[in-house]
């Protein structure tokens, strides 16, 4: 029992001293991660952003893949939205950011944050991976299966079906969002 | 890695880019050297029956450690190094040797044996990465500096790749090919 306990004090001290160097760690580079990350979603909002001028954030709750709306305006009327999604591919939660015309129609979207395996889902981050999804959204259907893209499209998502799935079905959701606001906002 | 044939799983998925390995290794060689210093240190405090669980808390620490760093400061290598980040806490170099030698000898001792297996482990790492990217794209990716992008197109080799040095397979067959040369190579000495 002395033993026992004698292990049990060494191997807290142990993870004690562990976790203080870990929040010590975490309390100097956490604003630095934070700053990095406004700036890569900066970044990403005027890659879709189509040319038009960004406007206000509007939260979405009650949604499996919507998490806010951006509206785009050309000239002070509302040209399109860019929507904020959620999901969750092989390595666990993904986030992006799509633009669509303001009947649903997706322009452009980039890949923000994700646990995906380098050399397989990781290639959703490469320049013209989203291209697939350009100009899906209404009188074309955002493509959600690999029988509904090109052959070399669906030989580029070969290995990754996952990632893409997931990609996919949220761009998805994104446009039907977009399509019921109905100029609600 | 050629000779103890441990920590192969990040030479499999992180060898596709020169500037992948580089990054990789300096991971590894910031949590060998500290988890061999850290462990010396304390091996005789830690008692024979909790030393996995001490020793993996330690390591698993260090690599969460070398992670926030990494996403912080050099967040492109953090980027092109993913998941196989957190996998060095499953290297087996890392519990290998904190167990073989950490645990067993001095601090001093220790942190020798961490960078010796550091720098063997980043040449191997390196090398097999050149080889990919050479024959598999015909480039060599390094850090961007100033005026220099980065990126390498080696004449021939861009225009010709060898698409498969690029994939897995090409990974395991480079891997093999440099196993079985540094094979020859100990047993024609061990002949002279």
């Amino acid at each position: 029992m002395t033993k026992n306990l004698k292990y049990g004090l060494i191997l807290l001290s142990i993870c004690a001293v562990c976790a203080f160097a870990l929040a010590l760690t975490n309390s100097i580079t956490a604003p630095v991660i934070k700053m990095q990350d406004e700036v890569n979603q900066k970044r990403a909002l005027e890659a879709v952003s189509n040319g038009w001028t960004i406007g206000t954030r509007n939260e979405v709750s009650g949604q499996a893949y919507v998490t806010y709306t951006i509206d785009l305006l050309d000239n002070s009327s509302v040209a399109g939205y860019v929507v904020g999604l959620s999901t969750s591919g092989y390595g666990g939660q993904m986030t992006l950011v799509a633009s669509y015309t303001s009947k649903g129609e997706m322009l452009f979207a980039q890949l923000l944050t994700h646990s995906e395996t380098p050399g397989l889902g990781k290639k959703a981050e490469q320049a013209g991976y989203m291209d697939k999804f350009k100009g899906s959204g209404t009188d074309k259907a955002v493509p959600t299966t690999k029988t509904m893209l090109s052959d070399a499209d669906a030989q580029a998502v070969s290995g990754s079906s996952v990632t893409f799935t997931a990609i996919a079905k949220a761009i998805a959701a994104g446009s039907e969002y977009v399509k019921n606001l109905g100029g609600a906002l | 890695m050629f000779v103890l044939v441990l920590g192969l799983c990040p030479v499999l998925g992180v060898s596709t880019q020169v500037s992948n390995a580089i990054g990789m290794s300096a991971g590894v060689l910031f949590v060998l050297l500290f988890s061999n210093i850290i462990i010396s240190a304390l091996r005789k405090v830690i008692p024979a029956s909790i030393h996995i669980p001490a020793y993996i808390v330690v390591i698993a620490s260090l690599v969460t450690i070398t992670e926030m760093v990494m996403h912080a400061f050099v967040p492109s290598v953090y980027s092109a190094l993913g998941v196989y980040l957190p996998l060095i806490v499953v290297n087996c170099i890392i519990l290998g040797r904190a167990e073989a030698f950490a645990s067993k000898n001095s601090v001093f001792d220790s942190i020798l044996d961490a960078i010796g297996m550091s720098v063997g482990f980043a040449l191997g790492l390196t090398l097999i990465a050149l080889i990919r990217e050479l024959f598999g794209s015909g480039t060599i990716t390094l850090f961007p500096m100033g005026n220099f992008g980065g990126v390498i197109n080696i004449p021939w080799f861009y225009d010709n790749p060898i698409r498969v040095m690029a994939l897995a397979p090409g990974a395991l067959l480079i891997m093999g090919y440099l196993k079985a040369f540094f094979d020859w190579n100990t047993s024609r000495k061990k002949d002279k």
